[in-house]
């Protein structure tokens, strides 16, 4: 049990970063280098390069080499817009016919990137996801990486924002801020009904946080915005994603069985997965949208 | 009838713009990129949604155009202002830059 502990200790002081430090000096006077063992011996680019004749024969070797393989497949393939490219009949034809029966929506395009294409709308929620988890860990304040200085430059810079009145930008805010938000909500909720959808509607909410958040100060945007909120409203309409995308794929990928309803197409409870799924990447998409601002603005959220 | 009026005042919305990108591109500080700006926002989007509410085909079209006209008008002059101010209080050199030598 005792020693459980410790090892547990030791892994919370390795989470931390603080084990890794440990002996770092002692270890880097001791150790050895290792000794450069050569099996291969590496092509000797600087004696190549001294031989002008046999340096100007490889370029011009390599560069007609790769001219060529490009060139070949680019005559192989299909002539551009000829009426019996694959492209122009069997994909487009399927969508055609089959898209409002098959996905119940009637904007083809949310049909298309939200059910034929799901997969890949989700690894594009996971960019969006990873590149504000770097943003985090480089930009986000805490106790371990600010030193006094920086504390005195943020208190200043505070000071500074309560002093300065932006009595226009509050007044603009306060009638244009919910109106905004309002509108990106629209735009994600009919995202399976008319132009537009998650990315977009994300984006207009995103944009309507921002526009608060600049007028009205990071304290009052904490009453409903925490770092906490960004967390679980990111991770968890991931996570749902990933469950109804699951579940259509190991229910093979036609639901076979377990039929989700798909409604009326036109009505705005309809079209099986994609209002959920649309509502998701809009949420995703606005709290990457405010994170950013918050984080380059402040370091915190 | 309709479209050559509608036309007469999209072009002349496209024109203003033509000279507020002019202006971006050719006035040099930032106050006097401001005043270009502005003038595609306000006076170039407004002559061509006029424009457009011409050629609208019913009462929620023209609504429409009127709710993108208001959005604009207040949220554009707002940017402008945020933008000046911000370099009025971090430029050392303002005084110098705007009031002459």
């Amino acid at each position: 049990m005792n020693e459980k502990k410790t090892f547990w200790q030791h892994l919370q002081a390795w989470v931390n970063g603080e084990e890794a430090m440990l002996h770092a000096d002692e270890y880097i006077k001791k150790r050895e280098l290792p000794r450069e063992r050569n099996w291969i011996r590496k092509p000797d680019f600087q004696r190549i390069k001294a031989n002008k004749g046999l340096y100007w024969f490889l370029c011009v070797l390599v560069s007609v080499v790769f001219i060529t393989i490009m060139l070949t497949v680019v005559a192989n393939l299909p002539t551009f817009g000829q009426p019996i490219n694959p492209a122009n009949n069997e994909v487009v034809e399927r969508y055609l016919e089959k898209g409002i029966e098959e996905t119940g929506a009637i904007n083809f395009v949310a049909g298309m990137i939200l059910d034929y294409r799901a997969f890949d709308t989700f690894g594009e929620s996971n960019v969006l996801f990873l590149a504000v988890i770097s943003v985090l860990i480089l930009l986000k304040r805490d106790k371990k990486n600010i030193d006094a200085r920086e504390d005195r430059e943020t208190e200043e810079d505070e000071r500074f924002d309560k002093s300065d009145h932006k009595s226009i930008l509050k007044i603009g805010a306060k009638y244009l801020s919910p109106v905004i938000i309002l509108y990106g909500i629209y735009v994600v909720l009919n995202g399976h009904l008319s132009p537009g959808g998650g990315f977009s509607g994300g984006s207009i909410i995103g944009a309507g946080l921002i526009l608060y958040a600049a007028a009205n100060g990071h304290e009052k945007m904490h009453r409903f915005f925490t770092f906490k909120t960004f967390t679980l409203i990111s991770v968890g309409c991931l996570l749902t994603y990933c469950g109804c995308k699951s579940y259509s794929f190991f229910t093979g990928a036609n639901h076979v069985g377990y039929e989700i309803p798909k409604g009326i197409p036109g009505n705005i409870l309809s079209a099986g997965f994609i209002l959920p799924l649309n509502i998701c990447v809009g949420l995703i998409v606005a709290c990457t949208m405010y994170g950013f601002y918050a984080l380059f603005t402040k370091g915190d959220m | 009838m309709r479209e050559i009026i509608a036309a007469v005042f999209i072009i002349a919305g496209m024109l203003v713009f033509v000279v507020a990108l002019l202006g971006i591109y050719r006035l040099k500080y930032v106050m006097n990129r401001i005043h270009a700006a502005a003038l595609g926002d306000t006076m170039g989007l407004g002559l061509v949604t006029i424009g457009l509410m011409i050629l609208g085909k019913d009462v929620f079209h023209i609504a429409k155009y009127i709710l993108i006209i208001l959005f604009f008008w207040m949220s554009s002059p707002i940017a402008s202002h945020m933008i000046g101010k911000v370099e009025m209080l971090t430029n050392k050199d303002y005084d110098e830059r705007v009031h002459g030598k």
